[in-house]
């Protein structure tokens, strides 16, 4: 604080309300420790203290209930797409899905072959952000949390929609 | 009691080198068994090393450990001897398999586990192929840790009728190794107890590794595309 403490009689911050909800929703999103494949190897280097994601506020928690953010790491087969779906209604609102690597995105090297492979999380569950890679790498993964952060703080959930 | 022990195990040394086994089975003392197993295993050694009087019997003969044939040759010939019929002779050498009878597939394996000179206590996988012309292979790979000798054993089987007698019970791995074999071919192992799909939902239609396997169009309202040119 150094040169503004004590300076000021009280603290006041005035923005708009939706601005600020945006603001607390982005910056401490909790995500879903939630691999499947390779890609969970990359997801756990992320989180891991050369990358830190703890730095722009993001942890990881066991339990849906707890999280925000579903990041699918790695493929999904068809008996698992079944669980992806009941993990991601236990979620509780807001709630955002980032589809990590090519298997998640689209099936990835299963596209062709792989019948047992789910072409693509966004069949069963809406997502937000597409990462790309096979594996990403966590500056990837990084990237993609950064641009759901400004999905976040671009959205107005308290305005009224004119229909 | 000291000279009675030994007494009893020189006994049956002497009964065990004429043939007869049943003398040193018999001891209910298990140390004293054990002893006089070892003793006679070195007297039978001496007596080679010398190259004097008796033979070995019959089944040391068929012992794959000290012969040049390859294990499975030795063990083709052996269940031939104590189940004939069992198994199926085939063109060309034994390098590589024995090929057994379905039916009697019951008795080989138990022979297997259970027989003296093969001691197969180690089942190491089942492989379960679709080989085309409406035939099913089941493949094990056995190995014994006392005696160190490796076979592999394939049951062919009809599509149209594809029932295993299930070793689950000889050998526990077989548990899992069979349940995988029936998700992914689809032979169905009989007497096993908890014979359901491995790896793949229990509601999932077909078996993927056999040849003409259609993959389902959809499971539980996704979609599984065929055909992906719109998808792109």
């Amino acid at each position: 604080m150094g040169v503004l403490e004590h300076k000021f009689q009280d603290n006041i911050v005035v923005e708009k309300l939706d601005k600020l909800l945006g603001w607390a929703r982005s910056t401490s999103p909790w995500y879903f420790q939630f691999g499947l494949a390779c890609c969970a190897i990359e997801m756990m280097a992320t989180a891991a203290s050369r990358h830190d994601l703890e730095r722009i506020g993001m942890m990881p928690r066991s339990s849906p209930r707890q999280a925000d953010i579903m990041i699918v790491a790695g493929t999904v087969t068809m008996k698992m797409a079944l669980r992806v779906k009941k993990l991601y209604e236990q979620m509780a609102d807001p709630k955002y899905v980032i589809a990590m690597g090519s298997c998640a995105t689209s099936g990835g090297p299963y596209w062709q072959h792989g019948y047992h492979v789910l072409k693509g999380v966004d069949l069963v569950v809406p997502v937000d952000v597409y990462v790309p890679g096979c594996p990403p790498r966590p500056e990837a993964l990084i990237e993609g949390l950064l641009k759901l952060q400004e999905k976040i703080q671009k959205q107005r959930p308290l305005t009224k929609i004119d229909s | 009691m000291i000279d009675d022990r030994d007494k009893l195990i020189a006994e049956a040394v002497e009964k065990g080198l004429q043939g007869d086994m049943d003398t040193i089975n018999g001891i209910e003392d298990r140390v004293i068994r054990s002893k006089a197993k070892a003793a006679l295993h070195k007297a039978k050694k001496v007596a080679k090393e010398s190259g004097t009087g008796i033979e070995d019997s019959k089944e040391e003969t068929a012992s794959p450990v000290d012969e040049n044939q390859s294990p499975n040759q030795i063990v083709f010939a052996y269940l031939e001897k104590k189940i004939p019929g069992s198994v199926i002779v085939q063109e060309g050498d034994l390098e590589e398999c024995i090929y057994v009878n379905p039916s009697s597939w019951e008795a080989v394996s138990k022979l297997l586990r259970n027989d003296e000179i093969l001691q197969f206590d180690s089942l190491q996988c089942i492989t379960g192929i679709d080989i085309g012309e409406g035939i099913l292979e089941s493949r094990y790979n056995f190995h014994s840790m006392s005696l160190r000798h490796t076979i592999e054993i394939r049951i062919p089987v009809s599509i149209d009728n594809p029932k295993i007698y299930s070793i689950e019970q000889i050998w526990r791995i077989g548990d899992w190794f069979e349940r995988e074999v029936y998700d992914m071919v689809g032979i169905i192992f009989e007497g096993h107890r908890n014979l359901k799909r491995m790896l793949l939902p229990d509601d999932w239609e077909g078996f993927p590794l056999r040849k003409d396997y259609e993959t389902q169009q959809t499971y539980h309202g996704i979609a599984i595309p065929k055909v992906k040119e719109e998808w792109e």
